[in-house]
């Protein structure tokens, strides 16, 4: 295999990588390549790829808090030596990130659109509260966007568990969009366990809403708590619905695949079933007694 | 360096169980000297085969294959033809075509279709092996329905001791669920503006491994079909039991320790008044 194959295998398989087990991904890649020099600078591009698609979450240099890893934070023009940079809306910083160690550096002040900032402020503020009622370990980021009046927001959230072998990933992101009166966004779901065996669940979800004008015209504050009931409401029942389509798969679709006793609902008996077997070959056998 | 077929299979073991045939293509390309090792290890979806002599319906997996050709239990033929392809002894063959009219038995009693097949292989020691296959898919009669895949692949290893046989069972189920969700409001709102639209899918899938190694008496050659019948009923139930707990109550508990559906601010309010109300009856 060509080296450019073997380095478009491994970024594949990077980027499959379950919640939380890039590394462990990494290392198997590592062993199965066994061109460290080759791999090394094939696979930070999969790997930039995989932080930015899956919400990677980063430590803000000089504050308390994280911020996501997402094509909406990157800053729109790279610094001259070509190196890109992330902002963290909510310090108002910009800085440098490794794909690699998942570490921020090089934090500069970044200059937030004062038209944008109000509503943007108000979304974040509105978020914050709403992670702290329905997340265990959530972090979101809302940013604003080169089109005026147009806001992202992303939410993710992580559980990993290598210890009991699982591990899940909760991510959301909705485009507010004032000028269209919309909100449309996606809600995906990762979930992997692997006690002997390898279980994952991925689910899709997309919504489009369209926002009362009452919210639109309203102060920033406002609008932003309405917007986030919003998407609290649907995210909830999102997760209603999931609990209804486990139902139905388990109810529905896994009994029917395979009953968890026969009709007679008791075990089979292997001498009968046997018998009868070999009862049938034998008459078989019998009626083809006819010299051939 | 750890061992390459050890990372292999671990890497097996984290990549999407729904992507696995592309993946072991993938690993077999970059490392075509351990292909033989891989396929023999990872469990795949088994496929469906039509024997062309009887024209009934068989599994096909690594076990019954021989170069690009897969052997029925039915026929005991291969397709393509091979003129010199592994096929077991007569006495084997013998018990093999009981096993699959006894295993076929036990497909009708707890799946009520699908497809089952018994391939069974002499071992070097004198002893032998076989490996008891069993699939049922599940089309949705709406699209509103979940689709759904049962394979199940229990090898085992068995040698005779006197008038016991020790047996080695290897079982693997792998189950797949999948179903596809839409719905849009067109009822228009007093003020008329506000509507929802809704689509997505959900996909719960993989596998589960399990082994056991238990002594059973023999009497006769149809014992080792009534002796892994029992094992193979066994080790099915308790995995279904298994593969019920994991797919609908572990990874449900994972999604809710992600988001919880009740208010946590709420619930952390209420218990620091509940310890403020403790502490003003206490004063």
């Amino acid at each position: 295999m060509e080296p450019t194959e073997r380095i478009q295998a491994a970024c594949d398989f990077l980027l499959q990588s379950p919640p939380g087990e890039i590394n462990d991904v990494l290392n198997d890649v590592r062993n199965i390549i066994s061109d460290d020099n080759l791999l090394q600078e094939g696979v930070v591009p999969a790997l930039r790829k995989y932080n930015l698609a899956q919400f990677i979450t980063v430590d803000v240099p000089e504050t308390n808090h994280q911020s996501i890893i997402s094509e909406a934070a990157r800053l729109p023009s790279d610094s001259e030596d070509g190196q890109e940079r992330w902002i963290d809306p909510r310090s108002k910083t910009s800085f440098a990130f490794d794909h690699i160690t998942l570490e921020a550096s090089d934090p500069q002040p970044y200059e937030s659109n004062e038209d944008s900032e109000p509503f943007r402020a108000a979304l974040e503020k509105a978020s914050l509260n709403y992670l702290l009622a329905h997340f265990h370990d959530g972090v979101s980021s809302v940013f604003s966007q080169a089109t005026p009046n147009q806001f992202i927001l992303q939410i993710v959230a992580n559980k990993y568990n290598p210890t009991n072998f699982w591990s899940g990933r909760w991510r959301s992101e909705y485009i507010v969009d004032l000028n269209e009166h919309t909100v449309k966004g996606s809600m995906l779901v990762n979930v992997h366990y692997y006690e002997q065996g390898n279980v994952q669940l991925s689910t899709t979800h997309s919504i489009s809403l369209t926002l009362p004008p009452a919210i639109v015209t309203t102060s920033p504050e406002s609008s932003g708590t309405k917007i986030l009931a919003l998407i609290e409401a649907e995210e909830g029942k999102y997760q209603t619905s999931l609990n209804d389509t486990y139902h139905e798969m388990s109810e529905k679709t896994f009994k029917s695949l395979r009953r968890a006793l026969p009709m007679t609902r008791s075990k089979l008996d292997w001498e009968k079933v046997l018998g009868y077997k070999l009862g049938a070959e034998l008459s078989s056998t019998k009626g083809g007694f006819t010299p051939s | 360096m750890a061992d390459l077929v050890d990372s292999m299979l671990d890497l097996m073991r984290r990549l999407p169980p729904t992507r696995t045939e592309e993946n072991v293509a993938a690993l077999i390309r970059i490392c075509p000297d351990y292909a033989d090792d891989l396929l023999g290890s990872v469990d795949q979806p088994l496929q469906l085969k039509t024997d062309r002599a009887t024209g009934k319906e068989y599994l096909a997996c690594d076990y019954n294959r021989d170069g690009e050709s897969y052997r029925s239990p039915w026929s005991n033929e291969y397709d393509p033809p091979l003129e010199d392809g592994t096929v077991p002894t007569p006495k084997l063959r013998k018990l093999e075509i009981s096993a699959n009219d006894a295993f076929d038995t036990y497909r009708e009693m707890y799946y009520e279709g699908g497809v089952s097949s018994v391939y069974l292989w002499d071992l070097d020691d004198g002893g032998f092996a076989g490996v008891v296959l069993l699939k049922k898919t599940m089309t949705p009669s709406a699209p509103s329905e979940p689709s759904g895949s049962w394979d199940s692949i229990h090898v085992f290893e068995t040698a005779e001791r006197g008038r016991q046989a020790h047996y080695k069972l290897t079982s693997t189920i792998m189950l797949q669920l999948v179903m596809k969700k839409a719905s849009e409001d067109d009822d228009q709102k007093a003020d008329g503006r506000e509507s929802w639209k809704r689509d997505g899918e959900i996909t719960l899938g993989g596998s589960m491994t399990r082994q056991t190694e238990q002594d059973w008496p023999i009497h006769d050659s149809s014992s080792h079909i009534t002796n892994t019948g029992k094992m193979i009923e066994e080790m099915e139930i308790k995995m279904r039991n298994l593969l019920q707990e994991v797919y609908f109550g572990k990874t449900r508990d994972i999604i809710y320790d992600l988001r919880s559906l009740d208010d946590l601010e709420k619930t952390r309010r209420q218990r620091e008044l509940q310890k403020e109300l403790v502490g003003f009856i206490k004063r």
